[in-house]
């Protein structure tokens, strides 16, 4: 649910089309999804219902003329205490309906995150720094080597994050697949199965007749990770023989503890059919596997299993949401896992229930510090590796992740921003302004998949560089060189968190 | 052709690629005995007959996608996890988790089984012979489960869409279930596959449960 009345949406009517000349233009009525404008009787648009703004911009996007302004009611949060606009509102909504409020993207707020801490860099006391310009500095990282015949070889230490179709539209889908492709780095799922063009695109090919002649288009080629989650929608044999690496989802940041929520206004026809459920019905994952209902045992032996029917050549990951990390990690490693992913609460979702979002879970930066520790205690530091995600949004993030421990880290929210999104968080509702999240066919033709993939693919150069400067100024030439060293806490609790040493020491 | 396997001392590994090399190599039925010891017997194929004497692990016929499985002994839990296609006979009993997360494709169990039967099934028909434990059908979103005996509490606990049959008592619903009268098509149906699988049962007293609801979480 929308927060009512959270945007104060203006036009400047001097400037505006429609308004000089009425019934020349009324684009914001067109795009906007939430009905905010309107026509008058005389062809002119006007702001109907600012109530209904969920804060997306695609008006100012599309106006031609840039007369819409919309601001936040923010400052009305601090006059009320603790009784923030957005809690009345939601006690509001809870009084109305008898409903709690379901929204999009992960945890906000002051959380402990990766700006708490910092890099440092090398000056005279060694390592000294490498010269990002003149240099090169390795990012590559292997997932199941020495352990499957065939490993993920990753060209950059970043992956797409799981995202399902039916959360995100196909169009996003193809997007981040064939970005993955031009970037020689991996692409997740999600848990709603998959469809072929997602499984081509990733793999460097634009279609099946290229695939069949080898004929590739995106070079070098990227990998498709495939999802074997507590719903188990879209999965079958071919689906996991199709794969390059199977991740057995245990749980995610933004709903830790609650399977995966697709509402049915997001149910569209295609989406039914992949997942195996009627149009329109909610798809909602149960909280377990009811095949690893036992689960130390039963984990162990659905790994052996799946290894089995792949042939032994697909890494197995297992990807956790942020609980008892320590023990949860111990168990994944002890099962057999060739890497584990974990998801902070700043992780993003298409649909979870608010609360869960804010008020369950760990941040993603005291994910990393008891991972880490498992694994040394199970002598499995190097074997099994480590992806951390939940809110990395630059190559600082990346560098800090890295330091602490991570071997990899993976992006989800940060790439939907890249292609486009403004972060309303109404995700759910299907009717995403930019075709993200949308399944609307009509808001989905304004997402173009080539388009969308070229933004990816400079968005993540972006942060690679960052990631190949930072780690250079902290005297680095390899990403595996990074360490706990190189961060200072900016607070307290930081130090406390992360086991980094506090500034000034 | 047939071919038998002794899977005694050997692993999954090991058993699955001798099944594998006898399928590919034209071999239509392969016959394997002493292989109590291992998990995940028979997953992952897509044709042939399996003909397994003696009991199975756990998660045996994982992933089906085509093969006629028989297994003359009892199967350990989630027997036929995922599968999509195929036939699996038991002719014994089937420890809890039997069925689950099928997309299609048959099982048939002519002793009884434990809880969470046909759990997320999509599209499968699981036919159990004698009794059946808690949770039958919880969260199914297709497919059929008919049960000859009885069964136990919170049947279709939320499930949204597919037909549970019971030939004897229940002790309790789940949310989103209800009971409805039988109706000759349905009896056709079963006699159908009472008749295709040899069980002897009288449709007529088969009672039908349905969901209630096919959005019975946020859409109430």
């Amino acid at each position: 649910m929308p927060i009512t009345g959270a945007y104060c949406v203006t036009m400047d009517k001097e400037r505006c089309i429609s308004w000089k000349m009425p019934w020349k233009c009324s684009t914001c009525v067109e795009v906007c999804p939430n009905s905010v404008f309107s026509v008058d009787e005389v062809g002119r648009a006007y702001v109907s219902n600012d109530l209904a703004c969920v804060g997306c911009r695609i008006c100012i996007e599309y106006c031609p003329n840039n007369v819409i302004h919309i601001r936040s009611a923010e400052p009305e949060r601090f006059t009320r205490g603790i009784w923030t606009f957005q809690t009345i509102d939601e006690i509001h909504y809870k009084a109305q309906t008898g409903k709690y409020i379901l929204r999009g993207y992960g945890a906000m707020g002051p959380l402990p995150h990766f700006d708490d801490l910092i890099i440092v860099p090398a000056q005279l006391h060694p390592p000294s720094p490498r010269d990002k310009y003149r240099e090169d500095c390795k990012i590559e990282v292997t997932i199941g080597e020495g352990k499957v015949e065939e490993p993920l070889k990753l060209k950059i230490p970043i992956i797409f994050a799981a995202m399902s179709y039916g959360a995100i539209s196909r169009e996003a889908k193809m997007a981040l697949a064939l970005a993955a492709a031009k970037l020689g780095t991996a692409v997740s799922t999600g848990e709603g199965g998959s469809f072929p063009e997602e499984f081509y695109l990733a793999h460097g090919f634009k279609d099946e007749e290229n695939f069949r002649n080898s004929r590739k288009n995106y070079e070098p080629g990227g990998y498709l990770i495939v999802q074997w989650a507590s719903g188990r929608w879209g999965v079958s044999l071919d689906y996991l023989l199709r794969s390059d690496a199977i991740e057995i989802k245990i749980g995610q940041g933004a709903k830790p503890g609650m399977g995966g929520h697709l509402l049915g206004e997001k149910v569209t026809e295609e989406i039914a059919k992949i997942r195996g459920i009627p149009i329109g019905t909610d798809c909602l994952s149960p909280a377990t596997h009811y095949d690893i209902l036992n689960v130390e045992e039963d984990l162990k032996k659905q790994i052996k299993i799946l290894r089995d029917v792949t042939d032994y050549k697909k890494p197995i990951i297992v990807k956790l949401g942020p609980g008892r990390v320590y023990k949860d990690v111990k168990i994944a490693a002890e099962a057999g896992a060739d890497a584990i992913a974990i998801d902070g609460s700043q992780g993003g979702t298409g649909t979870s229930p608010e609360r869960a979002i804010q008020d369950a879970g760990i941040p993603t930066i005291g994910l990393i510090r008891p991972a880490v520790k498992a694994l040394q205690d199970l002598k499995l530091r190097e074997e099994v590796k480590l992806i951390i995600m939940g809110g990395i949004r630059n190559g600082a993030d990346v560098v800090k992740a890295l330091a602490l421990g991570a071997d990899c880290v993976a992006v989800g929210s940060a790439a939907l921003i890249a292609m486009g999104c403004r972060v309303c968080t109404q995700c759910l509702r299907g009717k995403c302004p930019y075709g993200i999240t949308a399944q609307d066919l009509e808001l989905r033709k304004r997402l173009q998949p080539e388009k969308a993939a070229e933004k990816l693919v400079n968005f993540m150069k972006a942060i690679v560089d960052e990631v190949k400067m930072l780690t250079m100024l902290s005297g680095h030439d390899d990403i595996r060189q990074l360490s706990r060293e190189d961060l200072r806490a900016l607070n307290i609790n930081t130090a406390a968190i992360t086991g980094v040493k506090l500034i000034g020491y | 052709m047939e071919y038998k396997i002794d899977a005694a001392g050997k692993d999954l590994r090991n058993l699955s690629s001798e099944i594998r090399k006898a399928l590919q190599n034209g071999i239509s039925k392969i016959i394997i005995e002493n292989a109590s010891q291992i998990h995940g017997i028979a997953s992952g194929l897509k044709d042939g007959e399996i003909i397994i004497n003696g009991d199975v692990g756990d998660y045996a016929a994982t992933l089906n996608d085509g093969a006629f499985i028989t297994i003359n002994g009892s199967a350990g839990k989630y027997l036929a996890d995922n599968m999509t296609k195929g036939l699996v006979i038991v002719n014994g009993d089937a420890d809890y988790g039997c069925g689950v997360y099928c997309y299609g494709g048959e099982i048939v169990v002519k002793g009884n089984a434990g809880d969470f039967l046909g759990a997320l099934n999509k599209g499968a028909t699981i036919i159990v012979s004698g009794d059946v434990g808690d949770y039958v059908g919880i969260y199914m979103v297709g497919g059929e489960i008919i049960i000859i005996g009885s069964v136990g509490e919170n049947i279709g606990d939320w499930f949204i869409r597919g037909t549970i049959f019971i030939g004897g008592e229940y002790e309790s619903v789940g949310h989103n279930c209800k009971e409805v009268s039988i109706e000759n098509e349905d009896i056709k149906k079963l006699r159908q596959y009472f008749n295709k699988f040899n069980i002897n049962a009288d449709p007529r007293r088969f009672r039908k449960l349905v969901p209630i609801s096919a959005r019975p979480f946020y859409g109430r």
